[in-house]
């Protein structure tokens, strides 16, 4: 009985910590509907600058605590006028990639200024211990808890009582209505972001005491668990954050009591899948609260694309297909198969993404599903490994849209969050059901790819297989887009009461989508698996996901040629910078953020 | 900090130029260009810090080498390519040195998804691919060009679990682990062992490797009354486990596996990690003359920089690298033949390091029982704690 007391108290101590993301995350969202994927970031930066004040300058902690909250401010003033103010005409997906563009050059600019090695951060707190339960806490909880709730408490009555408050919450409810009152809407979004930063730093600083550990990880892991909380909470409701946080710390802490410390995130996860499939805007969203996306689709903008003439496509194609007959290095072609594989990735997301409207964050469960499959059916059926890859193809299509069916009546931001969780999960699933994956030690001796009886494993034949898979599912896609079925998908992504007044049938039309577009990305799972030999939990990530999404939206939603020239220049450019060592990613971030400012509807335009 | 390799590549080939010229025509051409080894490792990315470290050990070791005279008078210089510890990235970077007919032999990668997806292009393309961080049992399994000098877990963990039952007199013990190959590895091997030396293991509970807070966790331990906590971690989390150990108020006694042994151990953990017993591969009282001439040329080149268990590596990993090609010259085939033929090479881990033909690894790693006293590392007298 006493454990029980303990994990409560536990969960909520955790939660504490998760909360101070969360509020800030939803006073962003709160303002300009936006998943500021960059608020890790400052969390990060505010983490170092604190260890540069206590341990260079030796500065007090209520010092420390301003300084801190001072520099994360200007941080974030800069992120609102440089990296998003020049968007706010933009596409709505815009300022969303252009947040996970800033927190790379962030976390590669804090990176290379502190190098990658972790630091200690110690506490400037007296280290006294309350007993509480069977364990202790010290002040710093209490410290966190306080900062936490007051913060919270301040804004609450920011938002409510004050004249600055009204016209944030003014514009949060309708933009073009509260600029024609008169509010200076770029200064709402000013003083947002400099509050949400200067808190993010805080907070980064705190938990850095906390743990005693600052390091360039962190940033990523704060912002998917404040994502969490604050979606749990309801987006952009600030009591919500803290409440959502403490549930999601209450969530973990149980899962590790019953099931053990491995399953701990997959619970996490779960607890958001579980609300948004419930409670689609969360669980403190009032009623009366405007719903959280416009209803007709402004989320991905409308826009004239590309034409490319059909001569000019055949003689691309032709070009790429006679290249190893060229004296060309095995590495040019092994990038060029890399990038084949991520734009059979790239043209599944393009389809559920751009074509339909469901911008997934989770896509590389796909990869995973069809890579496992594939691999299991090989080695332990003795399957022919064509047949497996496409049994891999397959399998994620059935899995995946079946795992994603819940999420069908969410929209706009919400699909991502909940891609982004069931992404997880598959993750920690591959990770936990050692019986059947392996868990954590993997699948090792995966055959090469073969067809026929014939192994492909010099580079030319594995690069010519890809390449004409991907021309296949490419040529597939294109034909599918010019039908009826293009048509129907477009329709609902553009106005889904429309379509539906039409006699579309969503979930039927989403499923179809998503059942192609998860054969599509099984498929490149499946050969990724043959060509590795070996794969884990690990191989495929959250950070192929995002790739695959950046790729989709540089190349031009919806647009099939733009997923592949998009893919090629994705896994070309870091090569290109291969000379820049250590800078490559911080180069890669500067023209992924330049390329979303200056050509926010892709290279090639959505269709 | 971005080019050292580069740096290192255009200061080794000036300085063989100047050698060459002072010498005659004839041995000009032969050692003008340093003997070039690539490395494919995490320079950014969350492994970056790895990276960091092995440049650390090779750039010291590399130092040494050329002191003594390089390879029969040729420089030796690598070029590390960043992969990001990503398999797709590593394979990229695999044909990209096998397809270069500069680079003699490859060390890395870091991870294991990383490491064995590039294996079979290695493995075809007839470059030796030498992990020396490759604990995975089926690494050296990839094929015969395959060689790993990385502890094998079969080895090193029955000696952590000797320190923690026979010498520590621990009964009953809760295992953490890290939850990845290497963890997992170890922990099997942990366990066995653990119960062959007669010790009842009560819990064992694997975490993942971005996880911070680890309280609800130790309620767990708590609740199986163990007499000792056995740490599978690396330093970062071992330390978080400790701290938050001692916090909640566990006061067992905790053992943890080599790979906490670093001075960040020491930073991260504070007070909490005093009185943690640890089996390391060498240590800073360490007699064997390989490992004061380290810690001693780490320390004089780093600005009094205490090396850690990644630095070891990476010196040794190249120290192993020259006597291979001093062997095996520039042919490829002769350097994996060679690996074959290297005898007794002078080593911080092993002392002296031999391959095992059969499995393509070093047995015998030493072993050295320490514990945490007063903020340092020491070697434990047999006193109980």
């Amino acid at each position: 009985m006493s454990s029980w007391l303990d994990y409560t108290i536990n969960g909520l101590i955790v939660g504490n910590v998760y909360a101070l993301v969360a509020v800030g995350l939803a006073l962003i969202f709160g303002v300009s509907r936006l998943i500021n994927f960059a608020q890790g970031s400052i969390y990060l930066v505010g983490a170092y600058i604190g260890w540069v004040a206590v341990v260079r300058l030796h500065t007090p902690l209520p010092l420390t605590i301003i300084v801190v909250a001072a520099a994360a401010a200007m941080v974030g003033l800069i992120i609102e006028r440089f990296g998003l103010r020049p968007l706010q005409n933009s596409v709505r997906i815009a300022p969303l990639l252009a947040t996970i563009g800033i927190s790379f050059v962030l976390d590669q600019l804090v990176m290379l200024t502190f190098s990658p090695n972790p630091r200690a951060l110690p506490s400037q707190l007296p280290d006294v211990r309350f007993q509480l339960g069977g364990g202790t806490i010290g002040p710093l909880d209490l410290l966190i808890a306080g900062v936490g709730l007051t913060s919270a408490l301040l804004l609450f009555v920011f938002l409510r009582y004050t004249k600055l408050g009204w016209a944030v919450r003014a514009t949060a409810q309708d933009r073009d209505a509260a600029m024609q009152m008169g509010v200076d809407v770029n200064r709402v979004n000013q003083a947002v972001f400099g509050i949400a930063a200067a808190l993010g730093g805080v907070s980064g600083m705190l938990v850095g005491m906390y743990y005693n550990q600052i390091d360039t990880a962190m940033s990523l892991q704060a912002t998917l668990k404040g994502v969490v909380a604050e979606v749990v909470g309801g987006a952009g409701n600030v009591p919500g954050a803290v409440i959502g946080s403490l549930l999601l710390g209450l969530v973990e802490s149980y899962g590790v009591a019953v099931f053990g410390t491995s399953y701990r995130n997959l619970f996490a996860f779960l607890l958001l899948v579980v609300v948004l499939v419930l409670r689609p805007s969360g669980l403190f969203a009032s009623a009366r609260q405007a719903p959280p996306e416009p209803l007709t689709g402004t989320f991905i903008a409308p826009s004239r694309p590309v034409r490319i003439p059909r001569w000019a496509l055949l003689v691309a194609a032709a070009a790429f297909a006679v290249l190893p007959f060229f004296p060309v290095s095995s590495y040019v072609l092994q990038t060029l198969i890399n990038a084949w594989l991520l734009g059979m990735l790239a043209l599944s997301l393009t389809l559920v993404a751009g074509t339909m409207g469901q911008v997934s964050l989770g896509h590389a469960a796909l990869l995973a599903i069809g890579a496992y499959t594939s691999a299991l059916l090989s080695l332990t059926l003795a399957v022919p490994v064509g047949l497996a890859v496409i049994g891999g193809g397959l399998m994620s299509a059935a899995l995946g849209t079946l795992l994603i069916s819940p999420s069908f009546r969410l929209r706009g931001h919400y699909v991502s969050i909940a891609t982004l969780a069931i992404g997880e999960i598959v993750s920690l699933v591959i990770l936990n059901w050692e019986s059947v994956t392996r868990g954590p030690i993997g699948i090792s001796g995966i055959p090469p790819l073969s067809l026929f009886g014939y192994d492909l494993i010099s580079p030319f034949s594995v690069y010519w297989f890809s390449f004409a898979v991907m021309l296949v599912l490419a040529l597939l896609q294109g034909r599918l887009l010019g039908s009826h079925l293009g048509r129907s998908f477009r329709a609902i992504r553009d106005d889904d009461i429309a379509a539906r007044a039409y006699g579309l049938s969503l979930n039927r039309y989403k499923s179809l989508a998503f059942i192609f577009g998860g054969f599509a990305a099984g498929v490149s799972g499946g050969i990724a698996a043959h060509l590795y030999s070996y794969i884990n939990h690990e191989t495929f990530n959250t950070q192929q996901s995002i790739l695959a999404l950046t790729v989709v939206i540089l190349g031009g939603l919806g647009n099939v040629v733009g997923a592949i020239v998009g893919s090629v220049a994705l896994v070309g450019l870091p090569e290109l910078f291969r000379i820049a060592a250590e800078y490559r990613i911080l180069i890669y971030g500067i023209v992924l953020l330049l390329l979303v400012r200056f050509r926010p509807q892709g290279l090639l335009g959505t269709i | 900090m971005s080019n050292i390799d580069r740096r290192t590549l255009v200061r080794g080939s000036l300085a063989a130029m100047m050698a060459g010229a002072a010498s005659s025509r004839a041995a000009l051409a032969q050692s003008a260009e340093p003997i070039l080894l690539g490395v494919s490792g995490p320079l950014t990315g969350p492994n970056a810090q790895y990276g960091a470290q092995w440049k650390q050990g090779f750039d010291l070791a590399l130092d040494e080498i050329h002191a003594a005279g390089g390879i029969n008078g040729r420089k030796l210089a690598y070029q590390f390519e960043d992969s990001q510890s990503d398999p797709r990235q590593s394979v990229a970077i695999a044909q990209k040195f096998v397809s270069d007919p500069r680079i003699v032999m490859e060390l890395g990668d870091f991870s294991s998804p990383a490491s064995m997806a590039a294996s079979p292009i290695y493995q075809r393309g007839g470059l030796v691919q030498f992990g020396f961080t490759n604990s995975h049992p089926d690494f050296t399994k990839g094929g015969d060009f395959m060689w790993s000098t990385s502890v094998s877990q079969a080895d090193e963990q029955p000696l952590l679990a000797s320190y923690a039952v026979r010498r520590l007199g621990l009964k009953k013990l809760a295992v953490l682990h890290l939850n990845t190959d290497w963890g997992r590895t170890s922990r099997d091997h942990f366990v066995k062992a653990a119960k062959e030396y007669g010790a009842e293991i009560a819990v064992t509970e694997g975490y993942i490797a971005e996880e911070r807070d680890f309280r609800s966790t130790l309620v767990r331990v708590r609740d199986a009354s163990p007499d000792g906590l056995i740490l599978i971690s690396y330093y970062s989390d071992g330390a978080l486990i400790a701290r938050q150990a001692r916090q909640v108020g566990l006061k067992q006694t905790i053992c943890a596996a080599s790979s906490v042994y670093s001075p960040k151990f020491l930073e991260l953990g504070g007070e909490a990690v005093e009185q943690v017993h640890l089996g390391t591969r060498y240590f800073p009282e360490d007699p064997r003359p390989e490992v004061k001439k380290f810690i001693a040329g780490f320390k004089a080149k780093y600005n009094g920089q205490e090396p850690d268990a990644f630095n070891a590596y990476s010196y040794d990993a190249m120290n192993m690298a020259a006597a291979v090609v001093k062997i095996g010259g520039t042919d490829r085939r002769a350097i994996r033949d060679a690996f074959a033929k290297v005898k007794d090479v002078s080593s911080v881990i092993y002392g002296q390091a031999t391959f095992d033909v059969e499995s393509r690894r070093v047995k015998g790693a030493m072993n050295a029982e320490l514990v945490v006293r007063k903020g340092q590392f020491t070697l434990w007298d047999g006193k109980p704690t």
